[in-house]
C-alpha cells in the first residue's frame, strides 16, 4: 500500500474545503480452497488492493474506491465522492459524533505464520478431517469443505488527525456433510474462525467435531422421535443460546436499523424511538445481560479499532433484562445524541462501514449444565440448531433443533428430531430463569449491506434455561 | 485488437509458456454506482471502479485460479499460480476447459449507464410515484444501482470474447405505517426500458393495502405469489438445478433427472438475455449463453453444466460456468393462461404474499425450509382481500411447493432484490396450493 496516494487524497479532499474526509486502504492477501467429497476442487490465491474515500460536503455523504494506486486515481475518486456528496440535497444533514485523532497502529501475531504453512499442508489438513469421517462408521453421503485465509492490512487517515495502520490475519472454514441412514438423509455444517495464525487448526479438533455431527444425525435418524407438541421447559445449549443473542439481541440493537438506514434490506427493528421498546425497556429477565465485544483476543470478529478509527470496547446490549445500549458508528451516534462505541466495520475498501456486531454472546452465570437439567420435570435439551430465521423486526424467530434430547425428571433420554420453538423476542429472553457458567462460542458470518457485506463475527454464551416454553 | 483484450491474450501466453495445460484470463473493467436512500432522503452515494483479471489454470488436472489487480505485477502473479498448481493437488473429476471457436451474440448493452448523469433523480421519482399512491406522509428506503462493464475473455483453448454487460436497478420499501409495507423493484439492463416511478407505484399499492395488519392465523393455505416473492422461489429452484448442488447433496433434485418434479404447466428456463441484469453473451469458459431448459412441463430435463460437470454427467455444458463452478444466470417461467385477477377468483380463502426474507433450509436434499413473507401479506376471501396480515412464516418443502403450483399468471415482470431474489429472474404471480403457515407462540 503506498501512504503517500492516501495522504495525498485526504489533503486534496481538505483543499477542497470538505466538511469532513476519510481514506482507507486495504490489501488484502487471499487464499481460499474448496474440496468436495475429499478432492480439492480448485484453489484460489490472490491479492486485492485497493483505496476508498468517504467524504461529507453540505451534509450529504459521498463515497468512491478504486483498486488503481495513481495519484490521478486518487483526486479522480475524490472528485466523485465530493459531486455525490454534494448532490445528495439533504433537508437534515449529517454530521458526526465527535471524536479525537489518534495515531496508533495496532495487530494480531500469528503463532503459527500463515505464510509459513505451505499449501499441500494446508490442502491435507482438510483431507484428513473428511479421512477421518469416512471410517468413523457413519455413512456419509457427501461432504463439501472451504478454507478462506486473508492477511488484511489497512491504513486509515481521516481529516481530523487520525492515522492507524493494522495488520489481522484471519482465517476461516466451512464444513457441510450429508448423513445417509435407513434411506433418509440429514444434513449439517460447522463453522470455525479464528484472527491470528495456523495454529488455529490445533484448537478448532474439526475431526472430533465432525464425527460428532455425524454420529449425531445418525442418532437423528435412527432413534429421533418427534416431540409432543406442547408447553414445556427448554435448555438451550451454547451454540443455540448465540445465534439467539446474535439474532434478536445484537441485530435489534443496531442503530443504523433503529434510525431506518437499512429499512429496505436488512429491514428495521421493533426497537425504535416512541415505540414499546427503548433504552430502559424490559425485554428479558434480570439474569440476561448480552455484550458484544469486538476486544476479545483472537475471536473472529475482533478489532482493536474500528473503521471509523474508534477504539473498541465492550458493549452491553441487554444489561439484566433492559435494553442498554445501542451499536453505534459516527454517524447513528450524532443522530441520537450520544458517542460512537466503535461498531463501524467494512469487508473491503470497496464497501462504506456500516453499524455491525463482533462477538455477542451472554454473559455466563453460576451453574453448571447438569444442574439447569436437573431441575426440569419435563423439557427439551436443544445443543445445536440446523434450520433458523428471524423476522426483519427481529421479534419472530424461530430455531430447529439439530442434536437435542428429551429431559424427564431431570435426566436426559433419547434424541428429539428437530423440535421447533417459534417464539418472540420478549418471550424468549423473559423465559430465561437459569443461566450456567460454561461459555462456548461459534464462528459465524454476519450478512447485511448492500451489496452484501459478510463480516466475521462469534455467537456464543452459557447454558440457558427457558422455563414454559411452547416447543413443537 | 484493445488493449484490454491484448492483455488479457498475454496472460494466457505467459501462463502456457510457463507450462499450464489450459488457461482462460477473463478482465472485467467494472464501474459500479450506488445510491442508498432511507427516510425519502439521499443516505450516500457510493461509487467503485474495479479493473481486475480472474485466471482460471489448469495443470495435469489441478485447477488453481487468481485475481490480478495489480497490472505491474502480472508476470510475477502468474508465476506464483503456476507453482500453486504444482504443489496443489489433482482433481480426477476436472474435464478441462470448453474447447472452440465460438460466435456470439452482439451485445446490447446501453452505453448511457456508463455514466449516468443524475441518478439521484431516479430516486426521487420513484419516491414521488409511491407518494402518489399512498399520500405524503410515507416513509422510504431503497437503493439504485448502476453497472457498466467492458468484459474481455481469452481461453487457451479455443474461446475469445468481448462483451459488455450493463444494468440498471432501483428497489424501494415503503412504509405506510410503522408496521405497514410494500416493495417494489424495476430491473433493466437498459435505461430505455427502465420506469423507475413503476418501483415506487408497486411499493406504494402494497403499503396503501398493508395497512392496519393484524396477526395472522397458522394453518394449510392456498397461496399466491406475486412476481417479487416468486422471484425468491425461482431462485431456490434455479440455484439447486446447478450440477455443483446437486453433486454436493444440496439440491432436491438429486438423482430426479427424467422424472416429474411439478406440474404439467410448469417450465423453468434459464438464460442469460439481453434484457435481464445477469446480461451476458459467453460464460467464464468462454461458451456462448444459451436458454436451457431445465424443467419441461414439469418433467427434470437437465442440470445447469460447466464443461467438467457435463463430463460427469455425460452431457453437454449448458454454458452455465463460473469462475469454478456452474451457476444459473436469470430463470425464467413460462407465463400461464390467467390474469393476475383470474388467479384471485380461484382463491375462497388464502394468502397473498408480496415478498420473503431469510430462507433458510434444514435439509437441502430432502427440500425442508422456513421463509418470512414481509411488506404486504393478505387474507384473501371469496376471491378479495378481506385483511391485511402480519408475523407469519411459510414452513414448508421446496419440492412440495414445486409440486403444487396450481396457476401461473401471463403477466410477468423481471425481478431481483437483496440477497433473497438472485439471480435474477422473469416471474409470473402464482398459485401454490397447500401451503403451511406457522407464526409465534
Amino acid at each position: 500500500m503506498d501512504e503517500d496516494i492516501i495522504n495525498f487524497a485526504v489533503d486534496y479532499a481538505r483543499s477542497k474545503g470538505v466538511e469532513y474526509v476519510e481514506a482507507r486502504a486495504q490489501s488484502q492477501v487471499q487464499e481460499q480452497f474448496m474440496l468436495r467429497n475429499g478432492i480439492l476442487e480448485a484453489y484460489l490465491s490472490a491479492v486485492d488492493s485497493g483505496f476508498c474515500v468517504r467524504i461529507i460536503a453540505d451534509g450529504g455523504i459521498g463515497f468512491a474506491s478504486t483498486n488503481k494506486w495513481t495519484k490521478m486515481e486518487a483526486k479522480e475518486i475524490v472528485d466523485l465522492a465530493l459531486k455525490y456528496a454534494k448532490a445528495a440535497n439533504r433537508k437534515d444533514k449529517i454530521k458526526f459524533a465527535e471524536e479525537k485523532g489518534i495515531e496508533t497502529k495496532w495487530g494480531v501475531d500469528q503463532k503459527q505464520k500463515m505464510e509459513d504453512i505451505s499449501p499441500e499442508e494446508k490442502i491435507s489438513k482438510f483431507i484428513e478431517v473428511n479421512k477421518s469421517l469416512s471410517s468413523c462408521g457413519v455413512k456419509i453421503a457427501a461432504t463439501m469443505t472451504s478454507c478462506s485465509i486473508d492477511l488484511t492490512s489497512k491504513y486509515y487517515v481521516n481529516s481530523e488527525g487520525s492515522r492507524i495502520s493494522s495488520f489481522v490475519p484471519k482465517i476461516g472454514a466451512f464444513i457441510f456433510i450429508t448423513v445417509s441412514e435407513q434411506g433418509k438423509m440429514e444434513q449439517a455444517y460447522e463453522q470455525f474462525g479464528y484472527s491470528g495464525g495456523w495454529e488455529a487448526l490445533r484448537e478448532w479438533k474439526m475431526s472430533e467435531k465432525m464425527i460428532h455431527n455425524a454420529k449425531i444425525l445418525r442418532d437423528v435418524i435412527t432413534k429421533g422421535k418427534a416431540v409432543k407438541p406442547g408447553t414445556m421447559d427448554l435448555v438451550c445449549g451454547p451454540e443455540v443460546t448465540g445465534i439467539a443473542a446474535h439474532e434478536s439481541c445484537g441485530h435489534p440493537m443496531e442503530a443504523d436499523r433503529i434510525l431506518g438506514r437499512e429499512m429496505s434490506q436488512a429491514g428495521r427493528s421493533f426497537i425504535y424511538k416512541g415505540g414499546p421498546y427503548w433504552i430502559g425497556t424490559r425485554i428479558g429477565s434480570d439474569l440476561v445481560t448480552i455484550v458484544d465485544d469486538p476486544t476479545i483476543e483472537h475471536s473472529y470478529g475482533y478489532y482493536a479499532y474500528d473503521d471509523e478509527g474508534v477504539k473498541a470496547r465492550r458493549r452491553y446490549l441487554y444489561k439484566n433484562g433492559l435494553i442498554n445500549e445501542f451499536l453505534h458508528n459516527r454517524e447513528s451516534a450524532a443522530k441520537l445524541g450520544t458517542r460512537s462505541n466503535a461498531s463501524s466495520r467494512s469487508v473491503n475498501y470497496d464497501r462504506e462501514a456500516i453499524v455491525r456486531m463482533a462477538n455477542t454472546f451472554v454473559l455466563p452465570g453460576s451453574m453448571t449444565e447438569e444442574e439447569l437439567i436437573k431441575d426440569i420435570e419435563y423439557g427439551i435439551y436443544m445443543k445445536s440448531f440446523t434450520e433458523w430465521n428471524i423476522d426483519d423486526k427481529r421479534f419472530n424467530q424461530r430455531y430447529v433443533g439439530r442434536e437435542s434430547y428429551l429431559i424427564e425428571n431431570g435426566e436426559l433420554k433419547h434424541p428429539v428430531a428437530r423440535p421447533i420453538i417459534e417464539t418472540t423476542t420478549p418471550k424468549f429472553w423473559s423465559a430465561v430463569d437459569a443461566v450456567s457458567k460454561n461459555v462456548e462460542f461459534d464462528a459465524a458470518t454476519c450478512g447485511k449491506g448492500d451489496p452484501a457485506q459478510g463480516v466475521p463475527v462469534y455467537t456464543g454464551g452459557p447454558s440457558i434455561r427457558l422455563r414454559g416454553v411452547y416447543i413443537k | 485488437m484493445s488493449d484490454a483484450l491484448g492483455k488479457t491474450e498475454e496472460i494466457v501466453k505467459k501462463a502456457k509458456a510457463l507450462g499450464a495445460d489450459e488457461v482462460i484470463a477473463k478482465t472485467t473493467l467494472g464501474k459500479y454506482r450506488q445510491i442508498r436512500f432511507s427516510n425519502n432522503q439521499i443516505d450516500t452515494t457510493v461509487a467503485w471502479n474495479d479493473y481486475v483479471t480472474d485466471v482460471a489454470l489448469a495443470w495435469k488436472k489441478r485447477l488453481v485460479a487468481t485475481q490480478i489487480r495489480n497490472f505491474q505485477k502480472v508476470d510475477a502473479n502468474i508465476k506464483k499460480l503456476f507453482e500453486l498448481a504444482k504443489v496443489s493437488m489433482e482433481n480426477p473429476m476436472f474435464g478441462g476447459f470448453a474447447k472452440g471457436s465460438f460466435k456470439y451474440a452482439k451485445s446490447k448493452a446501453d452505453e448511457k449507464l456508463r455514466d449516468l448523469q443524475n441518478p439521484a433523480d431516479y430516486v426521487f421519482e420513484a419516491i414521488e410515484a409511491a407518494k402518489k399512491e399512498v399520500g405524503s406522509e410515507i416513509d422510504s428506503g431503497g437503493i439504485l444501482f448502476t453497472k457498466f462493464e467492458d468484459v474481455y475473455l481469452v481461453s487457451s483453448e479455443g474461446p475469445v470474447g468481448f462483451d459488455k454487460r450493463s444494468a440498471i436497478e432501483l428497489s424501494i420499501r415503503v412504509f405506510s405505517e410503522r408496521e405497514a409495507s410494500g416493495h417494489g423493484v424495476e430491473c433493466s439492463s437498459t435505461l430505455n426500458n427502465f420506469d423507475p416511478a413503476k418501483a415506487g407505484e408497486r411499493a406504494g399499492e402494497i403499503a396503501k393495502l398493508a395497512k392496519n395488519p393484524k396477526i395472522g392465523e397458522e394453518g394449510v393455505y392456498d397461496v399466491i405469489f406475486n412476481p417479487l416473492i416468486c422471484g425468491s422461489l425461482l431462485a431456490v429452484w434455479g440455484s439447486m438445478a446447478s450440477a455443483f448442488s446437486v453433486m454436493v447433496q444440496m439440491s432436491i433434485f438429486v438423482n430426479k433427472l427424467g422424472q416429474k418434479v411439478a406440474p404439467e404447466n410448469v417450465t423453468l428456463k434459464d438464460s442469460a438475455p439481453s434484457y435481464s441484469l445477469a446480461n451476458c453473451v459467453f460464460d467464464d469458459e468462454g461458451v456462448p449463453t444459451r436458454e436451457t431448459l431445465f424443467i419441461d412441463h414439469g418433467v427434470l430435463k437437465t442440470y445447469l453444466h460447466n464443461t467438467s460437470t457435463a463430463k460427469m454427467f455425460k452431457t453437454e455444458t449448458t454454458g452455465n460456468a463460473g469462475l469454478v463452478f456452474p451457476h444459473p444466470w436469470n430463470i425464467e417461467m413460462d407465463p400461464g393462461d390467467m390474469s393476475r385477477e383470474e388467479i384471485f377468483k380461484e382463491v375462497k380463502k388464502g394468502l397473498y404474499l408480496t415478498n420473503t426474507w431469510y430462507t433458510r433450509f434444514q435439509n437441502r436434499a430432502k427440500g425442508d425450509f422456513s421463509t418470512i413473507p414481509r411488506d404486504g401479506i393478505f387474507l384473501i376471501e371469496n376471491g378479495k382481500i378481506t385483511q391485511s396480515l402480519k408475523d407469519l412464516r411459510i414452513s414448508d418443502n421446496a419440492l412440495s411447493l414445486l409440486g403444487n403450483i396450481a396457476y401461473i399468471s401471463k403477466e410477468r415482470q423481471h425481478v431481483h432484490w437483496w440477497g433473497e431474489a438472485e439471480p435474477p429472474s422473469l416471474a409470473p404471480y402464482i398459485l401454490i396450493k397447500n401451503v403451511h403457515i406457522t407464526k409465534s407462540k
